[in-house]
């Protein structure tokens, strides 16, 4: 703040009007139904109607079934696996590409494709993919190893294999803000630092990396925040199986409430995977949110 | 002269491994498609070009279009009125609040923290308030109508549209809007017809970006339509069930929900970045 250089005065008529229609829809659509949320959180239900308060009981069956804490162990698994593999493989070819050579400006322009992909559908085009009898990897295997993976059918590997579809579709992401970032570093501090023969290590430690950090940061936690909300992936991939263990927070939601009709859980576990989210959203903006200005 | 011989050697290595990454990326679009060109008996078989290794057929495509031409032209009209209407919402809203942000200084609030406050809603698990939506537009009425969808996504999107166009908006030379204003425009006229042709760009990206979520969208489609006002999302949701492993149509289907918003993002280049990280990162 402080050091802004001071405007022109501008006519400042009705300015409250320009916002008052977004802030309201967002008042109207996002904050009334999560107090509607947590409002039910704390409510019976049956048939889809609310029945009477309950206090904590909701929250206290949430907390102790094993099928929420599974769910919770499969979200966190893809919030972490999904950030290293995207962010990790995204800032690999950032660093690659960082150049002047041809084909890469078509590259950078297919690698918007996988980013609006929808998810649901990539799940499908993955469970060809990854068919356990014929699919293309699998023929592949048997031809050369003559082995087959349980991509789908055993426990972990279904979540490996969901975290490949999540990397397929996110690496570009971090791939292009990361490149983007990159190519505004000043090109003189590169000279200066080569002149000076440092080693490219020590370029990217003291240069690089520091400039890049807010960018890094953003592409951190939106590919958290996003890792969070995981549904059409497994739901479409694996049905959230086999069993329970590609089930996230957000599917747990989805089974709980709007299949098996419980409204009070469902909302307890959208609250507790909010109260999550929002942690780690205050952690990331007191460091990055002077990016947003 | 060495110099020269070991860039082009590292060129080399660069350019392979472009390749090996393009060909990762397109993979899964590539499967589809040769899927959907495959007869029955050909796509268990490890086989990847037309022509040489399998004969292509549209026999898929026929009898899809034939069997379920109905539901899938439906659900392609929902997911574009979908789409449409929430980039229109979207857009509305999103400008105006843009260039309220970009261009005055807000008291009370100051514009960082309404900036934030829209920006939070990118950050909120749909989970949070998808059991309310249902119950609420259950009891007036709007389920299974694509009104709901049109409003949720428009809820949705806005955080894109508005801080795309503030962006775009603090790009402009505030120079003009004031002569207009001194000519005697009212803010609003200054606004409208200074301000935003400029902005037609960073306008057309930000409804292409909202246009795409919002076709994209799964969560909510699947919970509030089910056959009048499901969009593509959810038709293809329902292929696995009633299918068994018919991957022919299955990869028929998955193409036509993906091909209009990947080929759309393909024209927003400029803005993609700036975008996705809702103005933190310029592209």
């Amino acid at each position: 703040m402080g050091v802004k250089k001071k405007k022109t005065p501008l006519k400042e008529q009705g300015k409250k009007w320009f916002i008052a229609p977004a802030i309201t829809w967002l008042l109207l659509f996002t904050l009334a139904p999560l107090i509607y949320t947590v409002y039910l959180s704390f409510h019976g239900s049956r048939f889809l109607k609310v029945t009477r308060f309950v206090g904590i009981k909701n929250f206290v069956t949430v907390l102790t079934d094993y099928r929420f804490w599974g769910a919770f162990r499969v979200t966190i698994i893809f919030v972490l696996g999904g950030l290293v593999l995207s962010v990790g493989l995204g800032l690999l070819f950032a660093l690659l590409f960082n150049r002047q050579i041809r084909g890469v400006q078509v590259f950078r322009t297919l690698s918007t494709m996988p980013l609006f992909t929808a998810p649901v559908a990539l799940g499908y085009i993955f469970m060809i993919i990854f068919y356990e009898n014929g699919g293309p990897i699998n023929n592949f295997l048997t031809m050369v190893i003559s082995k087959q993976v349980p991509w789908l059918s055993n426990p972990s590997w279904a979540v490996f294999s969901v975290l490949i579809a999540d990397t397929w579709q996110w690496t570009p992401f971090a791939f292009l803000v990361l490149l983007a970032s990159l190519q505004a570093v000043p090109k003189d501090l590169y000279e200066a630092a080569s002149l000076e023969s440092a080693s490219s290590w020590n370029i990217f430690k003291h240069i690089t990396f520091p400039l890049i950090s807010p960018a890094m940061g953003t592409v951190i936690i939106l590919r958290i925040v996003e890792a969070f909300k995981v549904f059409d992936l497994p739901f479409a991939l694996t049905n959230g199986g086999p069993g329970l263990a590609t089930r996230t927070l957000t599917f747990n939601v989805y089974t709980n409430g709007l299949r098996d009709q419980n409204l009070g859980t469902a909302s307890a576990t959208a609250i507790v995977l909010l109260v999550i989210v929002l942690i780690v959203s205050i952690l990331f903006f007191k460091r990055y949110g002077s990016n947003y200005e | 002269m060495r110099k020269r011989r070991g860039k082009t050697i590292v060129n080399i290595i660069l350019w392979v491994i472009v390749a090996i990454v393009t060909v990762w990326m397109l993979f899964p679009f590539y499967w589809a498609v040769i899927t959907s060109i495959k007869k029955p008996a050909d796509v268990f078989r490890l086989s990847f070009i037309p022509g040489v290794q399998f004969d292509p057929t549209l026999d898929n495509w026929k009898s899809e279009f034939q069997l379920r031409g109905k539901e899938i032209t439906r659900a392609m009209g929902n997911s574009l009125a979908i789409g449409i209407g929430a980039a229109f919402i979207a857009l509305g809203v999103g400008t105006l609040a843009g260039y309220g942000l970009a261009r005055f200084r807000y008291h009370g609030w100051s514009n960082k923290s309404i900036s934030m406050w829209i920006l939070s809603q990118r950050f909120l698990p749909p989970a949070a308030t998808v059991i309310p939506f249902f119950l609420i537009f259950k009891n007036i009425g709007l389920i299974d109508n694509v009104i709901a969808l049109i409003l949720v996504n428009a809820t949705f999107t806005i955080p894109f549209a508005v801080l795309i166009l503030r962006d775009a908006f603090k790009e402009l030379p505030e120079e003009i809007e004031e002569s207009a204003l001194v000519d005697g425009c009212s803010r609003f006229q200054a606004f409208f017809r200074m301000a935003l042709p400029l902005a037609a760009p960073a306008l057309v990206s930000a409804g292409i970006i909202c246009f795409s979520f919002a076709w994209n969208e799964f969560l909510f489609a699947f919970i509030m339509s089910y056959s009048k006002a499901a969009p593509m999302t959810v038709i293809i949701a329902g292929t696995q069930d009633t299918q068994g492993i018919q991957f022919w149509y299955v990869a028929t289907r998955m193409l036509l929900a993906i091909v209009p918003p990947a080929v759309l993002a393909l024209t927003v280049q400029k803005y993609i970045v700036r975008g996705l990280t809702f103005g933190a990162v310029k592209g």
